[in-house]
């Protein structure tokens, strides 16, 4: 299993070197649905890959058969408000256990040890994974309620889309998966139902690297507005386990707070987080041994360490 | 208008100057304009003959009128005021020549601020920016306004409005609904197509459908009016929601206002608690009496403090986040203060603003990106391009 996660591909292009270094002739199945009605506009990204590209429209055919389907489309729209919904109340819940977790750390102890202190960190730390684990648990219930669902299950145009992007993806030697908004290129994926073989080779950045793997983390230290807190949004596809990318770090984390970046990884303890800033090319290569197994950073990637560092795995 | 600060004011320094004669006038005028910021203190200036000249304006703190006196041996007049950092000031030049007072713009500022009641000159002093998303931005999709009329039972007549589709607006999405008071000033005044085409491009606010709706009888209607909230709540609303592809939920309907049409905002809400999610509340009139009946604002604002009065005597949560702003320099600065208490009493999440500015236009038309974003937050989180 190849996959790889670069850096954004806006200023420093390394998809291009990537898609050569495979050493893989053939099509090569372009995933662009982040850049929703953009999608079409695809010529310079078929040109970095050598117009080698073929585009899965993910996007275009999720709006031509919500549009043909009006059953369907309503089943779409309630699945979004239902999201919607549940994210207004992880929102309230993580962010005050965020807030809580920060206050606890910052408070000094009184007593000569810090045994008591360190308890509330602990407590205050899982109660903010409690929260995350129950919005997990919530969001793959409405996933499964709709994937499942007669409506889905019984669309005839979403069959034909689902089944001519599988043998689109089939004939492909490589799969692009590009950036945008990482909601919307989630639920293309889901509706249209895509997997990528295990044994098919992966390029992807930013949204796309973050819907490869599990679970699809948002962030933004920097926004104006709204939730503060790192967000789980959704599952992702769960290709590369384990890891949660950080497409633009430098741009979007406070990485210099070091006690927000040690709650931020305290946070995920079974996961590596991995920075993918301009020129980040992370090449994974092992095969996990069962689908659901974590895998490891590759040698020289950069990951957000238990302190707040960023460090470099493997240089311990 | 603004230039270096040194150790003497531009102004003092010409009453030194030795011969001071009309040219020396001449060029200092033309150098410096009015009115000239040096600081933390503002001169205004005015050049002609007449026997009183006065600068009008309506900022809490500061004498109004503010005198101007004659520099000596001249026909140019001066007065040097504070003016602190960030501040925003709209005033006028008052003459009086015998009986006759004249008030006009300043003919010394080309710096103009636009209501419905004309325009007045502006002053700014150090600090002050006009937000860099209220100019027009040749890169942000520019979303359109359709004009349209609907009939109200509850108003008893054909009620005009303005329905703001945000740039690539898609029928399989839906939206939140922003529903705006004073709707064609705050297009025409507040820039606000231009404002939401902006902030929402840069993703600081999620995409909305905003309705602009203007008053009939503005000081009935927007003074907690029984037949202007049924309109808003039970006809504009439903028929939107059922034309256009709006989030049907109470979180994401929002009333805004400012002044009169903060209170017709309030009032529609606590008429019908639960309905909408939120409210914006620019300098809203917020004005009560706690003992006697002398509120100070005249016939037309009794109904409003007999709601203010029955609200804060039972304060409760009609909406869930309430983004409220006024301006330091306008006489609703103290009840808009004592309301925020009130309705984080009851149970509401209130962000609160405040600005040195007054009851005006671009003060409320700068206060957009906070609330909005507030209110609205933008897919940032998911943009990872």
């Amino acid at each position: 299993m190849t996959t790889i996660l670069l850096g954004p591909q806006r200023f420093t292009t390394t998809a291009q070197a990537v898609l050569r270094s495979l050493s893989v002739d053939g099509p090569v199945a372009m995933v662009n649905a982040g850049w929703e009605e953009r999608e079409v506009d695809d010529a310079e990204l078929d040109g970095v890959l050598d117009h080698r590209g073929f585009n899965l429209r993910l996007y275009q055919r999720a709006v031509e058969v919500l549009a043909a389907d009006r059953a369907l489309r309503r089943a779409v729209l309630e699945h979004r408000a239902c999201h919607a919904e549940l994210r207004a109340f992880y929102g309230l819940r993580l962010q005050a256990a965020w807030d809580t977790v920060l206050a606890v750390r910052r408070r000094p102890s009184r007593l000569a040890t810090d045994d008591v202190r360190d308890g509330a960190v602990r407590s205050a730390m899982q109660a903010l994974r409690d929260v995350d684990d129950w919005y997990a648990y919530e969001v793959a219930r409405i996933v499964e309620g709709t994937a499942t669902s007669d409506v889905v299950r019984s669309s005839e145009a979403l069959a034909r889309h689902r089944e001519e992007v599988a043998e689109a993806i089939a004939a492909a030697s490589v799969v692009v998966l590009a950036g945008g908004h990482v909601g919307i290129l989630m639920e293309t994926l889901r509706l249209l139902d895509v997997s990528v073989p295990a044994e098919k080779p992966v390029i992807a950045w930013s949204a796309g690297a973050m819907a490869l793997c599990d679970p699809v983390v948002l962030f933004h230290d920097f926004a104006p507005q709204g939730v503060t807190a790192p967000e789980v949004h959704d599952r992702g596809l769960g290709r590369l386990r384990g890891i949660v990318p950080l497409p633009h770090a430098r741009r979007r984390l406070a990485l210099d707070d070091r006690e927000r970046m040690t709650v931020f990884a305290e946070r995920f303890p079974a996961h590596h987080l991995l920075p993918l800033d301009d020129g980040t090319v992370l090449r994974f290569e092992a095969t996990p041994d069962r689908p659901d197994a974590r895998v490891e950073p590759p040698e020289g990637a950069r990951f957000i360490g238990r302190d707040g560092t960023v460090e470099t795995w493997g240089a311990r | 208008m603004g230039c270096a600060v040194s150790a003497r004011l531009a102004i003092n320094r010409l009453r030194d100057r030795v011969p001071l004669d009309g040219a020396a006038v001449d060029r200092f005028v033309a150098r410096y304009g009015s009115p000239i910021v040096e600081g933390e203190r503002a001169t205004f200036l005015w050049r002609g003959e007449a026997d009183e000249v006065r600068v009008r304006h309506r900022v809490v703190g500061l004498p109004d009128p503010l005198p101007l006196s004659p520099v000596q041996g001249t026909d140019l007049w001066a007065v040097t005021t504070v003016l602190p950092e960030g501040s925003r000031v709209e005033y006028q030049v008052e003459i009086r020549r015998g009986e006759a007072y004249e008030q006009f713009n300043d003919p010394l500022n080309p710096r103009l601020a636009h209501s419905p009641l004309g325009s007045s000159s502006v002053c700014a002093s150090r600090g002050y920016q006009v937000p860099d998303w209220v100019a027009f931005d040749p890169e942000a999709r520019p979303g359109s306004v359709i004009e349209d009329s609907i009939r109200s039972k509850a108003l008893r007549r054909e009620q005009p409005i303005h329905v703001y589709l945000p740039a690539r607006f898609n029928r399989a999405l839906r939206y939140p609904l922003l529903v705006v008071h004073d709707g064609t000033d705050y297009l025409g005044f507040a820039a606000m197509k231009t404002v939401l085409d902006n902030l929402i491009h840069r993703l600081d606010v999620d995409p909305l459908v905003a309705v602009f709706v203007p008053p009939g009888d503005r000081l009935r209607e927007y003074a907690n009016h029984a037949p202007h909230a049924r309109f808003i709540a039970r006809e504009l609303v439903p028929l939107l929601t059922e034309r256009l592809p709006l989030l049907d939920a109470p979180e994401a309907r929002c009333l805004m206002g400012s002044s009169f049409g903060g209170i017709a905002s309030l009032s529609t809400a606590v008429r019908y608690p639960g309905y909408f999610g939120s409210l914006l509340l620019q300098s809203a009139s917020l004005v009560f009496t706690d003992i006697g009946f002398d509120h100070g604002g005249g016939p037309a604002f009794d109904p409003v403090v007999a709601f203010v009065n029955r609200y804060r005597a039972r304060p409760t949560a009609v909406v869930e986040r309430i983004y409220q702003s006024c301006g330091v320099y306008e006489p609703l600065i103290t009840p808009n203060r004592s309301m925020v208490g009130v309705f984080r009493q009851a149970g509401m999440q209130v962000r609160y603003a405040e600005a040195r500015d007054g009851h005006n236009w671009e003060n409320w038309r700068d206060r957009l990106g906070d609330g909005l974003s507030w209110l609205f937050p933008g897919p940032q989180k998911f943009l990872y391009e």
